[in-house]
């Protein structure tokens, strides 16, 4: 047996070995394949589809108005308000209580048959809306009915007021104006938060199922303990599985956030104008504001990976760090007071907050992603550390 | 050549189970060595530790003159280890299994592939050399084990029970292999729990028995050490029966 030439290599041609042996496993196992991609990229899209399809009828239910009246003779006046208001006026259904609860209709009004003669007689008239406020679907209609019955009252008691000479400024000495300052970019906060949280979620996700296999698999296949008996040191090791599944969770984000682009910027999207730009630039920033999450994350899950023995156990553990990731974009988005400024040093909650800001339009300093950047780029460094001493602990293979 | 001296191991949290309590033994070149001891005699810990794995608590040892603690780094190129776990990448083929660890041990290029493609003809693997290890039966999956062992062309060979879960013929073969091995001048160290794998192979047996080295020798010397006529029988009398018949 001849003896082939040991050439001399560096730890970086034994990191690229590591991180090249990894991402040529990865990309045949088809069934994680699959699964990473479906969920991360195609789910993202879909549940963005519907929600856009959502608001979008509800703003075609708010510009026109459907309402169906009972005793639509009763108040002739009324009606021809409401009629100059370009809604349109239909005869509501006998069993039209049963329909609002089967959410067929939004809103009823009924108008008594006395109204006239109480207004005749001087007496305050009621007219009834019947709805469901608990249907998401109906609040856009609930509300434009709503206000323009508060418009016709005004002005009823306006015109009133000045039959009998007096200023309307008596009877409302407050007059509150509403200044809306949301740009179109703006408004939308719940489909502005799904794009945000979907970005992050990808970073996760993407890295979740290459990582427990290239850690907790290793372990379970026995094949770590031959491999820690290669002049590999455990941080090569380590920092070489960290590039492949590093790699690959880029991809997937990428891939994710062209998904969202193309619907955003191709896709046949019902007329409602998107609340918020999605275009190159905001996909640029995306990138860069995920880029230390990129990091971070592969670096956590190859450590939590490798604390489990078997991939079942390893995959309870990740669960943990899944609940975080997936929890703190919503707490925030439930936080009522504006957000204290030192979340931007929060890993996750940094990169959330600066993805809503580049969702809404607003500047990012380079400042602040770098506060942002500072506390995942350190963890990273730790995170890697401290896997490559568990690789050296005896029981990461003995006691298998 | 392995020298070991006193090689002690403890587990437990307080150290209470002394896997390895003073093995004294010594392996030389261009010789096969066995290491025999019945379940829990301790041999895998023995050669974790001769593998750089894991280090001892006590005593030392070298191989090659390297201390493999304070000359792990270096003792690693030197050595070709079939561990007791011996997992493969079902994913990648018998050909990239061996090739990333002839890659890690700094192997390149065309000289790489060549022995490559002679360790898998050897082992009689040319056929599958390019098909995934997932179906692989036991005997492949272990001679694919042993080809990524040897792809760096160690001077110290240590298998870990290497015949387990091979049919005859197979064992047939890595026993050709593994004089080969020696009549190329390597020292190589086995550890078995089959009597016959060693009386057919080893130029020398060591018995371990509860963590220690019991006896060493030929096996012509342990049959007249003993008065026995069988291999098996002065393997019992040396451990005491007990722990003998547990082989």
């Amino acid at each position: 047996m001849s003896s082939p030439e040991t050439s001399g290599m560096t730890s970086l041609d034994r990191i690229v070995t590591v991180a090249r042996k990894e991402l040529t496993d990865t990309l045949r196992d088809r069934r994680t394949m699959l699964v990473t991609l479906l969920t991360a990229i195609a789910a993202g899209p879909i549940f963005f589809a519907l929600i856009l399809n959502m608001a979008a009828s509800q703003a075609e239910k708010a510009r026109e108005l459907k309402l169906p009246v009972i005793g639509a003779g009763n108040a002739p006046a009324l009606i021809a308000f409401l009629k100059r208001q370009q809604v349109s006026i239909e005869a509501a259904p006998a069993d039209y209580e049963a329909k609002i609860r089967s959410g067929d209709l939004d809103v009823v009004l009924v108008i008594a048959a006395d109204f006239e003669t109480d207004v005749a007689a001087g007496k305050a008239v009621t007219v009834r809306m019947v709805y469901d406020r608990s249907r998401d679907r109906a609040r856009a209609a609930i509300e434009s009915a709503e206000s323009l019955l508060r418009a016709y009252n005004g002005q009823w008691g306006t015109q009133r007021l000045l039959l009998r000479g007096i200023a309307p400024q008596v009877a409302a000495p407050l007059e509150v104006q509403g200044i809306d300052l949301a740009t179109p970019q703006q408004s939308g906060a719940l489909i502005l938060f799904l794009v945000a949280y979907y970005g992050l979620f990808a970073s996760l996700m993407g890295s979740i199922a290459v990582a427990l296999d290239a850690t907790a698999g290793e372990r379970e296949r026995g094949s770590l303990e031959p491999l820690l008996a290669t002049p590999l040191s455990t941080l090569q090791l380590a920092i070489g599985k960290w590039l492949a599944i590093g790699a690959f969770d880029l991809l997937v984000v990428l891939l994710t956030l062209a998904g969202f682009y193309l619907m955003l910027n191709f896709a046949p999207l019902p007329a409602i104008g998107v609340p918020f730009l999605f275009g190159g630039a905001e996909l640029t920033r995306f990138v860069a504001i995920l880029l230390p999450l990129v990091l971070l994350l592969p670096a956590v899950l190859l450590y939590v990976g490798l604390r489990g023995r078997t991939l079942k156990e390893a995959q309870s553990n990740v669960s943990a760090l899944v609940f975080v990731v997936s929890m703190v974009p919503v707490v925030q988005l439930f936080l009522q007071k504006k957000e204290p400024a030192w979340l931007l040093w929060v890993p996750v909650s940094g990169q959330y907050t600066l993805l809503t800001r580049a969702l809404r339009g607003d500047g990012i300093a380079g400042t602040d992603w770098l506060q942002s950047a500072a506390l995942p780029l350190l963890l990273t460094i730790v995170a890697l550390a401290a896997a490559a001493r568990l690789l050296r602990r005896e029981d990461v293979f003995a006691g298998r | 050549m392995i020298v070991a001296d006193g090689l002690v191991k403890t587990f437990g949290k307080r150290g209470e189970i002394r896997a390895v309590d003073g093995a004294t033994f010594t392996a030389a070149d261009a010789a096969i060595t066995g290491l025999l001891g019945p379940n829990g005699a301790g041999k895998t810990t023995v050669l974790r530790m001769l593998a750089t794995l894991i280090p001892p608590d006590a005593g030392a040892a070298s191989i090659d003159g390297l201390d493999i603690v304070r000359e792990r780094a270096r003792v690693r190129k030197g050595i070709g280890v079939l561990s007791d776990a011996r997992g493969l990448y079902a994913r990648l083929t018998a050909r990239e299994n061996v090739r990333y660890y002839g890659r890690l041990h700094g192997l390149a290029g065309t000289a790489l592939e060549t022995r490559i493609d002679a360790l898998l003809g050897e082992l009689g693997l040319a056929a599958l050399a390019d098909r995934r290890t997932q179906g692989f039966s036991q005997g492949e999956k272990m001679k694919v084990a042993i080809a990524r062992a040897l792809v760096h062309d160690p001077a110290t060979i240590m298998l870990d029970e290497p015949t387990s879960g091979l049919d005859v013929m197979s064992i047939r073969g890595l026993r050709d292999l593994l004089r080969a091995l020696r009549a190329a001048g390597k020292c190589i160290l086995i550890s078995t729990h089959v009597m016959q794998e060693v009386a057919l192979l080893c130029d020398r047996i060591v018995i371990l028995g509860g963590g220690r080295v019991q006896a060493t020798g030929t096996g012509a010397e342990l049959l007249a050490r003993t008065g026995e006529t069988s291999l098996e029988d002065a393997f019992v009398s040396l451990l005491g029966s007990a722990e003998g018949l547990a082989a």
